[in-house]
């Protein structure tokens, strides 16, 4: 099986990947790429359709035997798959369903809501500094016509006072959920697993953009720290080539359609 | 039937099928418990008590609450015996889990709004308007308070539902080239990918005559059949009480036959 890992700076679903793929020891090798500049666009990933039309947005691709697989999770899954002895997932299957369950929460309700946010602070202002032709040509290879729009609306800047207001009140309601569940235990599964990956990933970025959602929530903070003294989690960290997450975001999944 | 599952489920399609579904295939006996969406049965005190999220469908194991329908399906797949409903390749079962992510989040809620604004929508709408309002009052989840506003209103902007057209006509298009790629969704075994499927898309060739039929889409025809012979599907049919969808299922499934 040979495995390629297109990733972009180790924050949001490329932390995820990144870190679970050191978690469970398989072995890929590792490309980066710039999400924010569409890169995974740029003809040399040979995405299929379920990579051009990945529900999670610009994330990561990993190529398994010249098949694109992408969404932070479910590759995940795979790895544990690959690596059972890795811990990514737990064993008894209604902890499993509980981390699956808690995870479609996260894509679903975080992610669109944290990826707003992150995209208007530092890729909105990196896509604005191009001129139409030079943005034409980065998205025109885009084959979902609803993401091609997310990245005009990125470059655009354009966020409503509703989808503002909706994005921030994801961050905080995510934060408070992550305190609540880190009463009685040290990782949001009980034992370490992909659920904590993904719950850091993107909630960790909006420490800076949005502190309110952070402040008094002293489990949510120690929780962040032991994540990120995780050894896979450093190893990824170790890779980061910027001071700030500028290169890291790109549009991200879509806010829910219907409610 | 004695049994320490229960599921709580509405019409055996969509959300509700799917547990319901696969609970059937793996030969899972469970007590069956209807909630009637229509008559906000899943907002009800008695109903709160078992699942607070106030969704269909729940399930009940033992001692312990499961939601969530997708995720419903792989411990329904993982807990109990039975045929494997996903494939025992890694790639192909990532092929899997992501076809479903596909379905719950881009197309089957264009499906299901397009259902929403034309038929169920109406229908809700002849009620007492206190009664209604009281009822949405009730719904525990914000976003599903929102969701069924607009649902019970008809509140969908024409830009929402001519992008919900557009993916369902453009969904048709790729799923009859997954299909056209291997015999089932994401892999070519049957698997909780098609369970998923199946139970959004059965109603197609008669909603859509002219858009999913044996010239246009001879791979989702062959496909629908496939899965509509299976034994386990007209036994959840059983479980039916509004003749509205089970007309539009039972010729698909004598067809099959």
């Amino acid at each position: 099986m040979s495995m390629t890992l297109y990733h972009g700076e180790p924050v949001g679903p490329s932390l995820t990947v990144l870190a679970a793929l050191f978690e469970s020891g398989v072995e890929a090798d590792l490309v980066r790429i710039d999400l924010g500049l569409a890169e995974r666009h740029n003809g040399a990933i040979p995405l299929g359709f379920e990579a051009n039309y990945s529900v999670e947005g610009e994330g990561p691709v990993l190529v398994v035997d010249g098949e694109a697989l992408t969404d932070s999770v479910f590759i995940g899954c795979l790895l544990d798959d690959l690596a059972p002895q890795s811990g990514l997932r737990p064993r008894d299957p209604y902890a499993r369903w509980e981390m699956m369950a808690w995870c479609r929460w996260v894509i679903e309700r975080l992610a669109p809501g944290a990826a707003a946010l992150a995209n208007l602070a530092w890729t909105t202002p990196r896509l604005a500094a191009l001129d139409d032709a030079a943005f034409d040509k980065l998205i025109a290879p885009i084959e979902a016509q609803d993401l091609r729009e997310r990245w005009v609306q990125t470059r655009d800047g354009t966020l409503s006072d509703d989808h503002r207001a909706a994005s921030e009140a994801r961050v905080h309601e995510a934060a408070k959920k992550i305190d609540d569940r880190l009463a009685d235990r040290h990782w949001i599964m009980g034992e370490f697993s992909l659920a904590d990956l993904e719950s850091y990933a993107w909630i960790a970025p909006m420490r800076g953009l949005l502190p309110a959602a952070f402040e008094g929530k002293e489990r949510l903070a120690v929780w962040m720290a032991r994540v990120a003294g995780k050894p896979s989690v450093v190893r990824a960290m170790e890779m980061t080539r910027t001071n700030e997450m500028a290169g890291s975001f790109a549009p991200g999944p879509e806010i829910n359609r219907w409610g | 039937m004695t049994s320490d599952v229960t599921l709580y489920h509405w019409e055996p399609n969509a959300n509700s099928g799917k547990p319901m579904l696969t609970l059937v295939e793996k030969g899972v006996p469970f007590n069956s418990h209807y909630i009637d969406l229509l008559a906000f049965d899943q907002h009800k005190p008695e109903y709160l008590a078992i699942n607070p999220m106030g969704t269909i469908p729940a399930m009940t194991h033992g001692g312990r609450l499961l939601n969530e329908s997708t995720a419903m399906m792989e411990y329904v797949e993982e807990a109990f015996p039975g045929p494997a409903m996903m494939p025992e390749n890694a790639v192909d079962r990532w092929r899997v889990r992501w076809w479903m992510k596909f379905l719950d989040q881009w197309l089957c809620p264009s499906f299901s709004m397009i259902g929403w604004s034309l038929f169920i929508g109406p229908q809700v709408r002849e009620r007492d308007p206190e009664e209604l309002k009281a009822a949405i009052d009730r719904i525990p989840l914000p976003e599903r308070r929102i969701a069924w506003r607009k649902a019970i209103y008809g509140l969908f902007s024409e830009e929402e539902l001519a992008e919900s057209r557009r993916r369902v006509d453009f969904g048709i298009g790729v799923l009859e080239q997954a299909l056209a790629k291997r015999e089932y969704l994401g892999s070519d075994q049957y698997s909780l990918a098609d369970i998923n499927l199946f139970n959004s898309a059965y109603g197609l060739p008669s909603m859509q005559p002219d858009d999913v039929n044996d010239e246009k889409t001879p791979n989702l025809m062959r496909w629908l059949r496939a899965v509509a012979r299976r034994p386990a599907v007209r036994e959840t049919w059983t479980y039916s009480r509004v003749p509205r969808f089970a007309e539009r299922i039972l010729p698909l499934i004598e067809e099959a036959a």
